[in-house]
């Protein structure tokens, strides 16, 4: 019904594919730079990840010897589309233009596609390291996954819609989510974390035990492309953290000139995605990595158990505003 | 998963220097060890004979970049033990205050490294920045970084000028706050914690049995250090304390260096502070008498034996050289058996390896002319002719 | 053993081996025969409380090997077991039955000096390269680096 061109536009440029990449390498310069800064060193130049990605597109790309070349050619391809695809339905400047009932699922389901693509990669590597590496990150999967797709939900339970946009507009007309389940957001942050593969989760990639567990065999543009993956995704999250807890962007009011709204959101979308950001770069630069039977541990009792814990309280919540 | 053989060097990221040791594994519990030290074997110990006393110290330096200046200290002592030699007293403040240096700047680079392995990059950081200032006071008494060559038969090269005095006393005081907050840090972090306590634990009955030294030893209760047992320099003259810990793991080895690191600090105050005046040098003989001698130190990797035997020349008849990471090898094999992968890099930086003093051999290449030796952490390195003659006096 | 052990001691339980002359003021030093070194230390052990191996040194003497055996304990004497194998026939039983640490040490002299240590449970190579030819022994005096001979590893020019 809408414009077919102004679709493809959304869709590549903005808030689409290239805003995307854009805003990817940009996340990942302050990442670094954050970082770098609170390890008392300079930190890399704007352009650094730009520069990481073009460089690598242009280095040899090696085939382990054995390894079935088109899946592994084809699998960072599907990695990246899917991070790339599910932030189409996230809201960049008010509502996303994909928006519909259910595309938090959406959300989810390809967001957790990275994880298994590097147990793929690991395994076809044939090779020691990428195979113990490949078995950590579907062993993590297990781990994290589940928490985090249960803090992720209790506010679609209490906004009692399925869309993210659908969600974040109930936040325009009430509280920020952060403020009735904390629990969950805390929750939501480590799940993320975990996801996104960053201290004290860097398991899979553990760079003193394994070489580099499945990124070991990746090289060239295989390698550009599992990098920009993970970037995209962990802008995806952060925005996908952003909406559902902290707001999204949307102002309670609107503004008097109407394209001051998509600005005003904009900006928003900045500064929340940003600060969820600051969070998760001073998690990685204040612990060290922990080992997998650890996190096993750690993640059934205690994460598992919030994120039980959480839903349940929404369950009530809602159980009791409903009834009387 | 069936036992599955990982390859752990010679490269890797794990390790600073090349070693090669079979892990066989069942899933992620390790089950066997099989040790290869020959990478970085350059025959010092065959080049040792060859060359006068003075030549000698040079190359002994180069066993190690981080315990170079142990090496030729414990040669120098014991061919000046054998001389029947006595040093100047500076002479010997000034060998204690290196050697202690060394000592900071060898563990602050170990818990560095050891934070480095478990994925701790930040501690990684801050505490190599620190170890700069070590760096800088060495580098301003002897001229380098690392080999610092201060020693001669009969008692040091330069002395200290009371600039550097001045500026190495200045340095200390933040350097002592770092190292007390290091060790709260230690006590408290709780990926530090989870990783370190309880891996690679050692009973003080074990540490006997395999002939651990050092650090290692020392966390295990084992009550053994060589600056006390065999007093040398001027550690039998000075307050200080040797650090024991009791647990055994790879936290205690933690608590032993930083405990370590704060005596060193406290040594060089004293030293620095306390320095007498008088000649840095005695005028040694040419040659050696007929004579034998066992000459032990305390490397900060652990203690350190050269077994020197002279017979009336001006060389070396018979150097052997038994350095404290070969004798710590075999309480890593023991260690490693029944913990994860995960835990590997982190028990073999436990016992701070120096593959360079483990295993210390070359071929000598006689169409180049020169002898390519392998310095320390495997770089290639000519030793350049006018340095060897201009060493002859 | 109770008590502290005392250098007399030493001396005294040592007599049926040889001789221990003091040569500094904390360490012995004795020639013992080969065959009798296994005892040496397990009576060493047993009662003087010797339990430590500081290292086996070794020299060559040119018409011998001379092994050194130094043993320390808690009591912070040193003895030094020294004993001379025949050239031709350097072999000895080893004592890592006894000391778990020999066994590295073992291992290194061997791999240096050909001496073979009967009972040794693995006296493979560990400093040299797993392709330098047999039966060259680097660190025997009678031993030069042969220019046009390859010892292993990687050839000049490439490989």
């Amino acid at each position: 019904m809408s414009d077919p061109l102004q679709t493809l536009a959304e869709i590549f440029i903005f808030p689409g594919f290239l805003f995307l990449v854009a805003f990817a390498l940009f996340m990942a310069f302050l990442d670094r730079k954050i970082a770098a800064r609170m390890q008392q060193r300079i930190g890399p130049p704007l352009f650094q990840p730009l520069a990481d990605v073009v460089k690598m597109l242009g280095k040899e790309v090696i085939d382990p010897d054995g390894a079935d070349i088109r899946l592994y050619d084809i699998i960072p391809l599907i990695a990246f589309a899917a991070v790339m695809t599910a932030f189409l339905y996230i809201p960049v400047t008010g509502y996303s233009p994909f928006a519909f009932t259910g595309d938090l699922v959406v959300v989810l389901y390809l967001l957790a596609i990275p994880a298994p693509s590097l147990f793929l990669l690991g395994w076809l590597s044939r090779n020691i390291f990428s195979t113990v590496g490949g078995i950590r990150a579907i062993t993590q999967l297990f781990i994290y996954e589940v928490p985090f797709f249960l803090a992720l939900l209790s506010p679609a339970i209490m906004a009692g819609s399925w869309s993210i946009s659908a969600i974040v507009s109930w936040q325009q007309q009430n509280l920020w989510f952060i403020f009735f389940q904390p629990i969950g957001f805390i929750v939501a942050l480590v799940g993320l974390q975990a996801k996104l593969e960053r201290a004290p989760f860097d398991i899979p990639e553990a760079e003193t035990e394994i070489i580099a567990g499945p990124w070991t065999e990746l090289t060239g543009r295989r390698l550009a492309l599992m990098n920009l993956t993970f970037s995209i995704a962990l802008v995806a999250g952060s925005a996908l953290i952003a909406a559902l807890f902290l707001g999204g962007p949307v102002l309670p009011w609107t503004l008097a000139p109407a394209w001051l709204n998509p600005v005003a959101g904009m900006g928003l979308f900045l500064a929340k995605t940003l600060a969820v950001l600051m969070l998760l770069s001073s998690i990685r630069v204040a612990t060290g990595r922990i080992r997998i039977d650890q996190l096993t541990d750690i993640g059934w009792k205690y994460i598992a158990g919030a994120a039980v814990v959480q839903v349940g309280i929404v369950l009530v919540i809602n159980w009791l505003w409903v009834v009387p | 998963m069936p036992d599955v053989v990982i390859p752990i060097g010679p490269h890797h990221p794990a390790l600073k220097e090349p070693v090669n040791f079979r892990i066989i594994a069942d899933g992620e519990k390790i089950v066997r060890l099989e040790l290869n030290l020959s990478y970085n074997h350059r025959g010092i110990e065959k080049a040792a004979e060859q060359r006068n006393f003075t030549r000698v110290l040079p190359l002994l330096e180069r066993v190690c970049g981080i315990c170079s200046h142990s090496h030729a200290t414990a040669f120098a002592k014991g061919v000046e033990e054998i001389m029947g030699l006595e040093i100047p007293p500076r002479a010997r403040y000034i060998r204690t205050i290196i050697a202690e240096l060394e000592r900071m700047h060898s563990h602050l680079l170990w818990l560095g490294v050891a934070a480095h392995e478990i994925g701790f990059d930040t501690l990684f950081m801050w505490v190599w920045r620190d170890r700069e200032a070590v760096m800088d006071t060495l580098e301003e008494m002897s001229g380098n970084r690392v080999h610092y060559n201060m020693n001669e038969i009969g008692g040091v090269r330069c002395d200290l000028t009371p600039g550097q005095i001045e500026a190495a006393l200045s340095r200390l005081p933040p350097l002592e706050e770092r190292i007390k907050k290091y060790l709260d840090m230690v006590s408290s972090h709780e990926t530090l914690l989870i990783r370190f306590r309880g891996v690679g634990r050692m009973t003080r009955e074990e540490a006997l049995q395999y002939g651990a030294v050092g650090p290692t030893a020392r966390a295990s209760g084992v009550d053994y250090d060589a600056r006390r047992d065999d007093p040398y320099l001027v550690y039998g003259e000075i307050p200080w304390n040797v650090v024991t810990d009791t647990s055994g793991d790879v936290y205690g080895r933690t608590r032993v260096r930083i405990g370590e690191l704060w005596e060193s600090s406290q040594i060089v105050r004293y030293c620095l502070e306390h320095l007498p005046e008088g000649p840095i040098r005695a005028d040694a003989p040419k040659n050696a008498p007929k004579g034998e001698i066992l000459s032990r130190y305390e490397a900060p990797r652990g203690e350190l034996v050269h077994f020197i035997r002279t017979n009336g020349t001006d060389k070396a008849e018979r150097l052997d050289i038994r350095t404290p990471t070969l004798a710590n090898w075999t309480s890593v094999a023991k260690c490693l058996v029944g913990h994860s992968i995960a835990d590997i890099p982190v028990i073999v930086a436990a016992i701070d390896p120096c593959l360079s003093c483990t295993s210390r051999m070359v071929v000598v290449n006689k169409e180049r002319g020169s002898g390519a030796a392998a310095a320390p952490c495997g770089c290639i390195v000519r030793q350049r002719p006018a340095a060897r003659d201009r060493r002859e006096t | 053993m109770t008590g502290a052990v005392t250098p007399e001691m030493v001396v005294e339980q040592m007599k049926q081996f040889g001789t221990a002359a003091r040569v500094r003021n904390d360490r012995f030093s004795m020639q013992i025969a080969p065959d009798r070194l296994h005892d040496a230390v397990r009576t060493a052990q047993a009662l003087l409380r010797f339990d430590r191996l500081l290292t086996i040194s070794t020299a060559d003497t040119g018409e011998n090997f001379e092994l050194l055996y130094h043993l320390i304990g808690p009591h912070r004497i040193i003895l030094s077991l020294s004993l001379l194998l025949p050239r031709g026939q350097p072999s000895i039983p080893t004592i890592s039955d006894l000391l778990p640490p020999a066994a590295i040490y073992e291992r290194q002299i061997h791999d240096l000096f050909g001496i073979r240590f009967d009972g040794h449970p693995g006296l493979s190579r560990l400093m040299l390269n797993e392709d330098w030819p047999e039966n060259e022994y680097p660190l025997r005096k009678d031993w030069k680096p042969d220019p046009g001979r390859f010892y292993g590893g990687i050839k000049e020019g490439g490989s």
